[in-house]
């Protein structure tokens, strides 16, 4: 069966705790309701108490029949029974009542904790963990934590029922008793063994649930995909596979988790049987009356009961365990960004300076190696090179969305890592290469940054943008609804709702990420308007590939293997001839309307100097 | 039953969607032997169950009596073994059926809700909210499998423990039935009542589930917007509404559970039940041992009565869910398959007639009309929302046209069978999605599995894409996406032009949107595209200029109509719209470009 379990291995960032260490974090969300748990707790002892008067009571009017048949004795003892019944009612009533609050409460507490967790945690948890398994975490999961606490209310209540019952049949025979104890081993071994099981094979069942889960959330995402070249049937036969593997493993667990309970209770029935024997011994050899035979008997039936809930308990208790071990390895999650201080930004000049920087995404490959760089404030700086030679890591680090390795970043002279970060993202401006916008209006994802900002002001940047024809384009205008990331809208489109969210937000620094790609030619020139404005009055870090881009920028970075290899401006890197000059050529004959695809590279030969760069 | 879908599975079980109870029921009849003998075992067990307590009553008696009470006990007891062996083999059965139905009902639920989605039209998924659907594909496929068991094996059982502890009771004596069957018939009622009051608190309880993970699906995958603007805040107070109406479900849910109103009753009738026994024993028409038989028996009722509350809302969740799945399951969608319709090889000449296209109620296109014939390539030009996208997905039928017609080789495409159509047109999408495996299947992906190595290779490297493939540890087996490499756009790009070369199609529709890429990326697409290009009917979409200038014709659009067409020098003559674009790049030309020799 080994297939079975393939690929079902835990995330990087889980962690395994002790039970005792879980349960006393789980306590700890329970500590603010603690008058409320008290109540519960004692409504739980007075339930408890009430159902034990049950049996007892029956059990005395037998012997009071058997005796001396008073019929009157046995109608006021019936009536104690009914007063017992609706007391423990009432009491029932509000326990489930309170508990519901407390538990409500928690399980929001704990959401919220966890999803302050996930919006906290830096870019690279999210490069390395799928949307959908983070989700499951915080909504499902807090969900199953919930459970642990309710049945862990119930199982008090029952194991409660249990010690009263057995304190009384101890009082009544301790012989019998003993004897009604002897299948206890039995059932806590049986449970025991279960929970060794109950646990791995939980973890395995969820985790194989939550595959089958993401590859449903692949096939909605990538559907188009899917249609274009009819691979429905292929993604279907995939989907069958770990469906049914999905289907192996539960069936598993759930074969462990239901064939637990038939076992107990058969266990428990031949207590009754052991109790009927002996106990009927008792009765004939006069130890004990026919009432207390019938009070152990009946007993034993409300005995087994609270062993049973015992063991299911465990059954979900797991199922709850793991999922709040989940949960807190979410919370615990080390972030790899480190702040040494959270010393308040305020308003920033936007001077950055790298000094021997040393950076990679992982130990494979080091993206920048001794890097050092000073971008004075208000200047534009475009980055240009090949493809990983780390420019978009530049913007990262400076956005301080990656941890570095070594070297330092200084803002106005400041350490990075001494800033709040909340603060310091609030100026700073970031648009990243694919824009992302929330399900809502135009209007609402303009101002997204600064949410108290009015129609006017948004209208008014709107218009700031390209002069607002692109508006136009819009079916209901800036109060066009933009769908599920933004669908609705074209990639043009959302690049200018992108440009427009950051100009609100009037950020000291602006990080640009091939800010302009993928925008038809019409709207190209207006966008390049738009820039005008927002790079303005800015220190800008823009990974450039237009012309227009490139020209704007005080200063050109070429970058090269993680390395500066050359810099200055436009003009003077033409003349050099050199690195720059090299990528230039290509890049700007594909933008004249005379190139022709496919020529491969001609290098540049400028009349002024003699050698000509070779490749 | 849909009339129309996209993709069908042969020989697939055809489910009952009139009702999300019948819907059950047709899926738990698929395995309707497994479900009776489910049902027979729960009834049996509870009839081994129930005839404890006689053996139990026949102790009493025997003990009382006290003649040859020794070997009547021994004999007692000898017999309960045999029966509560059989009971636990029974319930065991049980147990072990029921989850087998559960997790095949879930299984089933499951393919048939993904078989449904991929057969839906790209409409339908474009409405659809991916965080809503994964809540209905996960946490209700969980409710259903909760349902079956936990919760409909505990109802099967308790019930069959009620009728079998009822039976017994009247053939002790009739007349002890009074109180139990007055209880019977009470305590149905007030389940009923219960199961009213709980079950719109119970869809609202899943709806909110929904929308609280619709939430936190966006922020999370918005999570870079989120940060470089610093509005967790705003994200987490949006995240903590939807969770506090999550609570409030919650707890309304909860006091519903604790005005649970059977206990109660519960109480009183053992409480009857004990007095009218004890009458009965008191006038000599039962014996003590009957009388402890009877309060054994109706002490079973408390299974019943304790298990409902829980087992029920199991079953009502279940039902939730399933009303949930079914609503999703049932939304039309607007294409077919079109199986028997036109097969054949494609020449690719393509043309639009008068063609009209509306978004629900959001005019698109306007009376398109061209004509492309095979081989050619057709730019289309226009501003972001003029409708170039949509005008594409025409095409290939991801979208059909309203009024109007789409001809290839002469056949609108409504008559081609999807799977002949669909086959022979590539498309390379603006969002370039690569699935989270490895390299080489997603450039396969187009042929499933049957693409062999070098094909592929030969395709990576027509696409440009072999040389960066190559410089991953892995090569073609490096992993995309969650737990492998990172791609960017032109890496990605470059494997959806491999991914469609090797499917090799005779139209070709490429929305190209990754237009800055890096300088010397960007000649390698160049060359991508260009090969691909050669020799197929090309409906392109580029903001590269250079592409537009070197078409064999060009559509300029403006708000979803054709505002002129032709060739790049009688549009530079005479369309001012189209000498705009031209105009600004030749005017953002540096004057270092003419020392730029070209040899």
């Amino acid at each position: 069966m080994g297939f079975i379990m393939e690929g079902l291995d835990a995330e990087a960032y889980d962690r395994t705790y002790s039970d005792g260490h879980l349960i006393k974090r789980i306590i700890g969300y329970f500590k603010p309701k603690l008058p409320l748990m008290i109540t519960i707790t004692i409504l739980i002892v007075f339930n408890a108490g009430l159902d034990t008067a049950f049996p007892l009571l029956v059990s005395n009017s037998i012997d009071t029949l058997s005796s001396t048949h008073a019929f009157q004795t046995a109608v006021i003892i019936v009536g104690f029974i009914l007063c017992s019944s609706v007391l423990s009612w009432t009491c029932n009533l509000f326990r489930q009542r309170f508990t519901a609050r407390s538990v409500g409460d928690v399980v929001l507490h704990l959401r919220k904790d966890a999803f302050t967790a996930v919006m906290s945690r830096d870019m690279s948890f999210f490069d390395e963990f799928s949307s959908g398994k983070i989700v499951s975490r915080v909504t499902s999961d807090t969900e199953s934590f919930a459970t642990v606490v309710t049945l862990t209310l119930n199982l008090l209540s029952q194991v409660l029922l249990y010690v009263l019952i057995v304190v009384v049949l101890f009082f009544r025979n301790y012989q019998l008793a003993l004897m009604t104890l002897t299948i206890m081993p039995a059932i806590i071994g049986v449970a025991l063994g279960f929970r060794v099981v109950a646990r791995r094979f939980t973890r395995r069942a969820q985790r194989s649930l939550a595959r089958v889960n993401s590859n449903v959330q692949e096939i909605v995402s990538g559907i188009t995909i899917a249609k274009n070249f009819r691979q429905e049937q292929n993604m279907y036969d995939e989907f069958k596979q770990i469906n049914a593997q999905s289907y192996y493993v539960n069936l598993r667990s759930g074969f462990l988790y239901n064939g637990i309970f038939p076992v107990l209770v058969f266990i428990a029935n031949i207590g009754t049987t052991i109790i009927v024997y002996f106990g009927g011994h008792s009765v004939l050899g006069g130890v004990i009356s026919a009432g207390e035979w019938f009070l152990f008997v009946q007993s034993l039936s409300l005995l087994w009961q609270p062993l049973t809930s015992i063991a299911s308990f465990w059954s979900q208790f797991q199922l709850g365990l793991a999922a709040s071990e989940r949960v807190f390895a979410l919370l615990d999650a080390e972030p790899r960004i480190q702040q040494t201080g959270h010393e308040t930004v305020g308003q920033i000049k936007g001077e950055i300076t790298f000094k021997q920087l040393l950076f990679s995404y992982d130990q494979r490959q080091t993206v920048l190696k001794d890097f050092s760089l000073t971008i004075k404030a208000g200047e534009t700086i475009a980055f240009v090179g090949h493809t990983g030679a780390g420019k978009s890591s530049i913007g990262k680090l400076i956005s301080r969305f990656y941890e570095f390795q070594g070297g330092k970043i200084l803002i106005d002279g400041r350490d990075i890592r001494t800033l709040d970060l909340a603060q310091y993202h609030a100026r700073l401006g970031i648009v990243p290469q694919s824009p992302f916008l929330f399900s809502g209006t135009v209007a609402d994802n303009i101002r997204y940054a600064r949410p108290t900002a009015t129609d006017a002001e948004v209208y008014a940047i709107a218009q700031q943008i390209g002069n607002g024809d692109w508006i136009e384009a819009l079916p209901e205008g800036l109060e066009t609804l933009v769908g599920e990331t933004g669908r609705s809208l074209s990639m043009g489109q959302r690049q200018l709702v992108a440009l427009a969210r950051v100009l609100l937000q009037d950020p000291a620094i602006l990080i640009m990420d091939e800010a302009t790609a993928s925008v038809d030619p019409l709207t190209e020139a207006q966008i390049q308007e738009g820039l005008d404005v927002i790079l303005k009055q800015r220190t800008a870090i823009v990974i450039a590939h237009r012309l227009s881009t490139i020209k704007h920028a005080n200063r050109i970075i070429v970058l090269d293997g993680g390395r500066i290899a050359e810099e200055g401006s436009h003009e003077d890197l033409m003349r050099r001839g050199g690195h720059y000059s090299d990528l230039y050529n290509t890049y700007f004959r594909h933008q004249s309307p005379d190139y022709k695809p496919g020529e491969g590279f001609i290098p540049v030969r400028d009349p002024n100097m003699q050698a000509p760069s070779t490749r | 039953m849909l009339a129309k879908r996209e993709f069908t599975v042969a020989n697939t079980y055809h489910y009952n969607w009139s009702s999300p109870m019948r819907w059950i029921i047709s899926h738990l009849l698929q395995y309707r032997f497994l479900f009776l003998g489910f049902a027979l075992l729960c009834i049996v067990n509870n009839i081994f169950a129930a005839s404890t307590s006689l053996f139990i009553g026949r102790a009493f008696d025997a003990v009382l009596q006290k003649n040859t009470a020794l070997q009547q006990l021994g004999m007692i007891t000898l017999a309960m073994l045999i029966v509560i062996t059989m009971q636990g083999c029974c319930d065991l059965g049980a147990r072990l059926t029921a989850e087998m139905l559960s997790k095949r009902f879930a299984r089933d639920a499951r393919e048939e809700l993904y078989t449904n989605l991929l057969g839906k039209s790209q409409t339908f998924h474009n409405r659809q909210r991916v965080g809503d659907i994964m809540a209905r594909a996960s946490n209700d496929m969980t409710q259903l499998s909760d349902m079956m068991s936990p919760g409909i094996d505990t109802i099967m059982d308790s019930f069959s423990s009620l009728f079998m502890s009822v039976l017994f009771i009247g053939l002790l004596n009739p007349q002890l039935l009074l109180v139990p069957i007055l209880y019977v018939i009470v305590f149905l009622v007030a389940l009923r009542f219960y199961a009213r009051q709980l079950g719109p608190v119970a869809v609202n309880l899943r709806e909110e589930f929904g929308q609280t993970n619709a939430v936190l699906t966006e922020s999370v995958n918005g999570i870079e917007v989120v940060k470089a603007t610093a509005q967790e805040p705003q994200e987490i107070h949006k995240f903590v509404t939807r969770a506090s109406r999550y609570r409030d479900f919650y707890v309304q849910n909860g006091k519903i559970h604790g005005r649970y109103l059977p206990t109660l009753l519960l109480g009183i009738a053992l409480a009857l039940a004990f007095l009218h026994g004890l009458y009965l024993y008191s006038h000599h028409e039962i014996s003590l041992g009957m009388l402890v038989t009877f309060m054994s028996l109706m002490t079973y009722l408390r299974y019943v009565t304790y298990m409902s509350t829980w087992s029920f809302s199991l079953l009502r969740l279940g039902v939730a869910g399933a009303e949930r799945i079914i609503s999703l399951l049932k939304e039309e969608t607007e294409l077919d398959a079109n199986m028997g319709g036109h097969k054949e090889e494609m020449r690719g000449d393509v043309v639009f007639e008068h063609v009209t296209f509306s978004y629900g109620s959001t005019p698109i296109l306007k009376d398109i009309s061209f004509h492309a014939r095979p081989g050619q390539t057709i730019a289309i030009v226009g501003q972001t929302g003029a409708g170039k996208s949509t005008l594409t997905k025409l095409v290939n039928r991801i979208y059909d046209v309203d009024t109007g017609r789409v001809l290839i080789d002469g056949v609108d495409v409504r008559d081609w069978d999807m799977d002949a159509l669909r086959s022979q047109i590539s498309t390379i999408e603006q969002d370039v999605f690569l699935f989270s495996r490895t390299i080489a299947e997603n450039i396969s992906y187009g042929l499933g599995s049957k693409a062999d190595q070098s094909a592929i290779e030969v395709a990576a490297r027509d696409a440009q894409a072999d040389e960066f493939i190559q410089s991953f540890p892995q090569g073609y087996e490096t992993e995309i996406g969650e737990r492998g490499v990172t791609l960017s756009g032109g890496q990605r790009q470059r494997l959806a032009i491999a991914r469609a070369l090797l499917t090799d199609p005779r139209i070709l529709v490429l929305d190209d949107s990754t237009s800055a890429i890096d300088s010397a990326t960007e000649d390698e697409i160049q060359k991508a595209i260009h090969r691909i290009l050669e020799g197929r009917t090309t409906l392109l979409i580029t903001p590269r200029i250079s592409q537009i200038r070197w078409a064999d014709s060009i559509l300029v659009l403006r708000k979803g109509e054709l505002i002129d067409q032709g060739s790049h020098e009688e549009l530079l003559a005479r369309c001012e719209t189209y000498r705009r674009i031209f105009s600004h790049y030749d005017a953002a030309l540096p004057a270092s470009v003419g020392g730029v020799e070209h040899d």
